[in-house]
């Protein structure tokens, strides 16, 4: 027998019931503790520093959300398929491929991008257009979410550290040993930042 | 126009293909060659602020996906949409037999070589986009849609290998357009005969034959094919993915019974990169049409976008198999050279097996054959470049003399060098009669090579060097000209802004990230004598004047003798304008700026014109051109002791023509010369190679931007490491599918798999283009492919003569699988 | 991707209870990487009605010890794993396994769990719109046999019927090594016991169960462990060949052995022929060459894949001479 024709439907899950009693009983044993249901698709999501109330539905990656729906088109999709690194935002602090996720699973979440990371004068923005870490930029953005997302967590990286972070962004232009040079100096510039008291957090 | 003008009218004709080495080179530069100027795009580019044709959203778009065939070769013979048409969301769909089809139409391609149809009931590649294009208001829609449609096919016979489909017995790859065979020649250069080769063999004191196997590689743009079409009225608004907007206007003016090129709009957003690629392919304009077609019926904005897998519509013409064989004396110079290939779905065999031996070298006998098969995969064109025919050619030719005789490869190379079967003094002499200072090209690019890469510690005999770490180290050696690619026509302009006098530089172009924009803005400010921070190039909309493109090697030449041209005419105009009376009506005109002077008496340095025998006497260009004043009635008048002036608009254009031939009759010999290094560590328990360090020399003849040269060395070896031992296309044998059109199991390098790369330029002034200058875009990745076998060969001592050199062939060329 | 259900589970019984009500029809996610790509490509001949979050169950993402068992929480991230000092001063070819999947963004996203849970990625089966059904999917044959087999099994196909295509994860081979336990929503399965072929499935889970927690015991002292990947890329690639070993030493002899190699086989590849042949011996280039041919020795190669052969040798060699020091 389909959900559809039973009368008393689960709004957590989706499971359906004959009487309000078996609803009720299912309620409690499986969905103890859970806050008052919120309507379906319904997350709440920072990018950049702003806060947005969203409704998405269930087969919207985070990428399809931030960039087709809410328009933000720094970040590209280069393969779509969680293989080439362009999509990066940093969520909660991570780097993480925004095409492999779903926008739904993303309730309560932090994420950055490359705009954002523009917008606040990150020191890798002015690094990398000085190293022409980019030719034709598709990738460029992923490739600054995850720089950044290393300089947060380590604000001084080796050659070899800098390599292994960005060891799952695809460059087929070929930029890649600028990019050490670019990050090497934003790092640098952080430190002298933080030195003078300025510059992020 | 006036004397001087005139004057740089002239030079700018005399210097129409240009034959000899630049006449009027500036005596000093400032901003060219430098290493520093900003990017125009860097900061866009990395703050996520750069948008690219994938990015447009329209009001009202329909999102426009294609059905792509499941079968390598099959038509179509009965198509139900019923069900995908009643799906929620979908708003149209082009049927291939739709009567408003055009059976043939023009879709791009350039040069014109075949008519193609917008939408094919035939699909002769797996995954070919044909049959239908759904139009819906999402993405997943229209996917969801085309899996609704029911289709009965019938399925034919296909090839995979061209040396097996140019067999006359196989069946037709593609027999509506080849009904005659599946060999199939329609380029320039199929066979090239210089001297006798088979005297040169008898001459020989050692003849060697091999062959060698490419399988396909391809483009992987990062930016998949898409556009948006939106009509207004009868006007179409065109978001272009393509490397060549004006081929792409010119093809669109003549769609629909012809659509006039004012009614045009064409936006040139950033662009994601294609190296050539699909640009070339014949149909690359034909999801457009489509999308234009179904603009028209829903009148609604329709966007097409390919996913990855349909981006791998084709690859490098340069799959197939060569058969090559070399006469050498054991001096090491080589007396003929025959080379045979067998090309798959070659769509522009125009660069010759042996065109590079016989514009380097003095091999007195060459002959080379280009057999263009049709097999049932995509088109083959140029990537990055069309001459990796050659250059591999050349690559094979000269290392396994070198390794048959236990020779450096250096040393075989300069033995060679020369042109047209001369020698050096030859070419040398050639130089002198152009105008050219005479250099030595490849003896300089391999001196700096050598002591960068310090080849002498680091070659050895083959197979005789084992590390530490137990692997096998090696090390190659290549070479050839610096193809200027120089062939084609651009047009530039550039116009003095009012209010500030900032010049801005009209012309739309592909920006593919080369970063010209600023080569371009360089030669501007210092032709012009401006500041660099003065002069600005926005080259993504159509201000109706068309620059060369691409711009990845072939435009530096072209474009930079436009813009030069542009900047010598307008500077002429400025300084005619500073020293004539201005405004001249009916009533009188007003002094000039600069008062009893003529042009040859001023000059401009930093945005200032200034006379040149007092420069106290200036006045900055903002201020000059703000002489229009307020534009209102009290214009040109006095008016509370504030006199109004006026100076005309600050204009000019400049063009150039090239008409460089592909072929053994380019009148311009290639004096510069590049050469690079390349050093492996090959674990011969797994036949994993490592590159370890790659050198790239080239000479440029004269550096405009020197960051974006480097930029195109560290990219072209990163592209060339990852095509000589990563990439191939790799199809079912059994079925014809493509197995991995994905970017899994298609391999392109990451960061993790390039090496140190040392770049050095050199400048020997023996280019054809302006300042002596020659484009570097395309050497590289075409050069680094072919390295990757002799650097092998130096480690374990074996010729590997299938490409990619992947682990498995390097264990099998050992006799250990 | 087309449209399906989604729903977060707040605890194991409501995954389970979800799961037992969609059955076949559902699919967990964690990390996504590995569902999300089956999903756009719609390789399955059914699309999943559901998708079951089980990111939102709390509590199932820790590195804990206790009685000696280091326990590993199903939604550890490889991230984590890779970084973290219990695991790595413990079972370090487990670290370094997590260490070397796929790429930095994925370790950060991708459980362990569903690392050891993945689907195959034989290009056949993974092509789009199911263009080739074959048996891994109900379907009549395996294509890599007559096609191209450069990656797949050396050791021939799965018991029923020949399916060719290999394991892919990196973590398996390590926790089988290690002597690992995989704690379910049910049972406790040793690790090596974890893998099956089945159409879409490469594990004995029923329908109705998840993975909750890794349990790794802890080695007798004298042990070391390690791991190798080979691969056609230095990131990002799935392995060709990989190979954990871990091996205790005592009196300068080998005691105690377990090698493990992957994406060799139908499921991870217990080389226990080069097991037998380091026990009890001093461990040198010889003994670990000779190590490297048992492993072997039972390879039926395909066409493409003799390399693989060679490969697996090698590695297994080096996995032991590393363990060695």
């Amino acid at each position: 027998m389909s959900e559809e024709s039973k009368k008393y439907v689960c709004p957590y899950c989706g499971e359906g019931f004959d009487t309000a009693e078996g609803l009720k009983e299912h309620v409690f044993k499986m969905h103890k503790g859970r806050g008052l249901p919120v309507p379906e698709g319904g997350i709440r999501l920072t990018i950049n520093k702003s806060e947005y109330d969203l409704t998405v539905e269930p087969n919207w990656t985070l990428y399809y959300l931030i960039h087709d729906v809410l328009g933000m088109t720094g970040s590209k999709q280069f393969c779509d398929r969680g293989e080439c690194g362009s999509c990066t935002m940093i969520v909660d602090g991570e780097p993480v491929l925004s095409c492999m996720m779903l926008a739904i699973e993303c309730d309560g979440k932090t994420v950055e991008t490359a705009e954002g990371i523009g917008a606040e004068g990150h020191p890798l923005i002015e690094a990398y257009a000085k190293h022409h870490a980019m030719q034709c930029g598709y990738c460029t953005p992923g490739f600054v979410a995850t720089s950044k997302a290393l300089l947060d967590r380590n604000p001084d990286p080796t050659e070899e550290e800098i390599v292994e972070a960005l060891a799952g962004n695809i460059c087929r232009c070929g930029t890649y040993p600028q990019h050490v040079i670019a990050v090497k100096e934003a790092a640098a510039k952080l430190q002298v930042e933080k030195a003078a008291g300025r510059g992020q957090k | 126009m006036s004397k001087q003008s005139e004057i740089e009218t002239e030079r700018m004709v005399e210097m129409f293909d240009n034959l000899r080495a630049d006449k009027y080179p500036p005596k000093e530069f400032k901003y060219i060659g430098q290493k520093g100027p900003r990017r125009v795009d860097g900061l866009a580019k990395a703050s996520g602020q750069a948008d690219y044709t994938m990015d447009v959203q329209l009001p009202g778009m329909l999102h426009m996906r294609f059905l792509d065939s499941p079968y390598p070769h099959a038509k179509i013979l009965k198509m139900d949409t019923s069900k995908a048409e009643k799906l929620p969301g979908v708003r149209y769909i082009l049927r291939y037999d739709d009567p408003q089809l055009p059976e043939s139409e023009n879709l791009g391609h350039v040069p014109t070589f075949e008519n193609d149809k917008p939408l094919d009931g035939v699909a002769h590649f797996e995954g070919q986009p044909m049959g239908a294009a759904v139009a819906a208001d999402t993405e997943a829609i229209a996917e969801e849609a085309l899996s609704l449609i029911e289709i009965e096919w019938e399925e034919r016979p296909f090839n995979l290998d061209p040396v097996v489909a140019s067999d006359p017995n196989v069946p037709l790859s593609f027999p509506e357009r080849y009904a005659d065979g599946n060999y199939w020649n329609r380029g320039v250069l199929n066979e090239e005969i210089h001297g006798d080769v088979k005297k040169g063999f008898a001459e020989a004191d050692q003849v060697i034959e091999f062959k060698i196997t490419r399988t396909g590689h391809t483009w992987v743009g990062p930016e998949r094919p898409c556009g948006v079409w939106r009509w207004n009225g009868d006007c179409p608004e065109v978001w272009l993915k393509h490397q060549r907007p004006y081929v792409g206007k010119a093809r669109i003016s003549s769609w629909f019974g012809g659509v006039p090129m004012d009614k045009i709009e064409l936006h040139m957003l950033y662009q994601g990169a294609s190296f050539g690629g699909w640009t070339h392919v014949d149909w690359n304009l034909g999801p457009l049409y489509c999308a234009a077609v179904v603009s028209r019926r829903t009148k609604r904005p329709v966007k097409y976008v390919f996913n990855r897998r349909e981006d791998f519509f084709g690859g490098s013409l340069d799959e197939g198999v060569y058969f090559v064989k070399v006469g050498f004396k054991s001096d090491g110079t080589i007396t003929a050279v025959d080379a045979t290939a067998y090309n798959a779905n070659c769509t522009s065999p125009i660069f010759n097996t042996v065109l590079h031996l016989h514009e380097n070298t003095r091999i007195p006998h060459l002959r080379g054959t280009i057999k263009s098969i049709w097999v049932n995969k995509g088109p083959m064109v140029a990537l990055r470049c069309e001459q990796l025919v050659p250059v591999l050619a050349q690559t094979m030719t000269m290392d396994r003399v070198a390794a048959e005789l236990g020779m450096d490869p250096i040393e075989v190379a300069l033995k060679n060098d020369g042109g047209e079967g001369h020698d050096i003094d030859w070419l040398n002499e050639q130089k002198k009669e152009r105008g050219f200072e005479v250099h030595d090209s490849l003896k300089e690019c391999i001196e700096k090579g050598k002591a960068g890469f310090k080849w002498d510690e680091s070659w050895h005999e083959p197979g005789t060097r084992k590390l530490p770490n137990g692997r096998m180290h090696g090390v190659g050696f290549t070479w050839t000209h610096e193809w200027s690619d120089s062939a084609g026509t651009g047009e530039i302009a550039i116009r003095i802004e009012r209010q500030d006098g900032t010049a801005t530089l009209l012309g739309i172009r592909c920006d593919n990230g080369v970063d010209a924009e600023n080569s371009y803005c360089q030669i501007v400010a210092d032709e012009l004598g401006m500041r660099l921070e003065d002069v600005h190039y926005n080259p993504h909309f159509d201000p109706g004047f068309h620059t060369n493109s691409p711009d990845s090697a072939s435009s530096m030449s072209i474009n930079g003798w436009a813009v030069r041209h542009a900047a010598r005419i307008l500077k002429q105009k400025i300084l005619e304008s500073a020293s004539s009376p201005t405004a001249p009506t009916q009533r009188g005109s007003y002094q000039p700026a600069f008062r009893n002077t003529k042009p040859e008496d001023l000059d401009i340095k930093d945005s200032v014109i200034f006379v040149k025998s007092d420069p106290s006497r200036q006045m900055s260009l903002a201020d000059f051109v703000r002489r229009m004043g307020t534009q209102g009635p009290l214009a040109n008048t006095e008016f509370q002791g504030v006199r109004g002036a006026w100076s005309e608009p600050l204009f000019a254009y400049g063009y150039h023509v090239q008409l460089g031939d592909y072929n053994p009759n380019d009148p311009r010999q290639k004096f510069c010369r590049q050469a690079h290094f390349m050093e492996v560590e090959v674990d011969t328990e797994t036949g994993a190679i490592f590159i370890t360090r790659v050198v790239n020399v080239n000479d440029v003849g004269k550096v405009i931007n020197r960051m974006s040269c480097e930029g195109q060395q560290y990219g072209g070896s990163v592209m060339g490491m990852s095509r000589g031992k990563l990439e191939e296309v790799i199809h079912d044998p059994a079925t014809g599918v493509m197995l991995n059109g994905n970017l899994i199991d298609y391999k392109v390098a990451t960061i993790k798999d390039v090496c140190p790369i040392g770049t050095i330029l050199v400048e020997t002034g023996l280019g054809y283009g302006p300042y002596g200058l020659v484009g570097i875009g395309e050497d590289i990745a075409t050069l680094v492919p072919a390295l990757v076998a002799p650097a092998v060969y130096n480690a374990i001592g074996v010729w590997i003569d299938e490409f990619p050199i992947t682990p498995d062939r390097v264990l099998k060329a050992l006799g250990k699988i | 991707m087309k449209e399906f259900k989604h729903f977060n589970a707040y605890s194991i019984d409501e995954a389970v209870s979800l799961l037992g009500h969609y059955g076949d029809r559902a699919y967990i996610i964690a990390g996504g990487t590995d569902l999300l790509g089956k999903m756009k490509d719609a390789i399955l001949p059914t699309y999943p009605e559901a998708v079951i979050n089980i990111k939102t169950i709390p509590d199932l993402n820790y590195i804990t010890q206790s009685d000696g068992i280091l326990k590993i929480g199903a939604l550890t991230t490889l991230a984590e794993i890779a970084d973290s000092e219990a695991v790595r001063s413990r079972c370090l070819a487990l670290a370094e396994a997590a260490s070397r999947a796929a790429s930095p963004q994925i370790r950060n996203m991708g459980t362990i769990a569903g690392n050891i849970c993945q689907d195959i990625r034989c290009w056949y089966y993974r092509n789009q719109n199911n263009r080739f059904s074959c048996l891994r999917k109900g379907g009549g044959r395996c294509y890599a046999i007559k096609g191209d087999s450069r990656y797949h099994s050396i050791f021939g196909g799965s018991v029923s019927g020949g399916c060719m295509a290999v394991h892919p994860s990196d973590t398996a081979p390590a926790l089988i090594a290690l002597n690992a336990k995989i704690k379910t929503s049910s049972r406790i399965i040793d690790a090596e016991s974890f893998f099956e072929v089945k159409p879409v499935k490469t594990t004995v889970l029923r329908t109705d169960e998840i993975v909750t927690e890794i349990q790794v015991p802890e080695p007798p002292t004298g042990t070391s462990s390690t791991f190798l990947k080979f691969a056609l890329r230095q990131s990002i690639d799935f392995p060709i060949v990989n190979c954990a070993a871990m091996i205790t030493v005592k009196d300068d002899k080998v005691a105690g052995a377990r090698i493990c190699l992957n994406a060799v086989h139908v499921v991870p590849y217990r080389a226990v022929q080069a097991e037998k042949v380091i026990t009890g011996k001093s461990l040198n280039e010889a003994v670990a060459e000779e190590a490297g041919q048992a492993a072997v020795a039972e390879a039926k190669p395909l066409e493409h894949n003799r390399y693989m052969v060679a490969v697996a040798r090698t590695l297994v060699k080096r996995a032991i001479l590393a363990c060695a020091g």
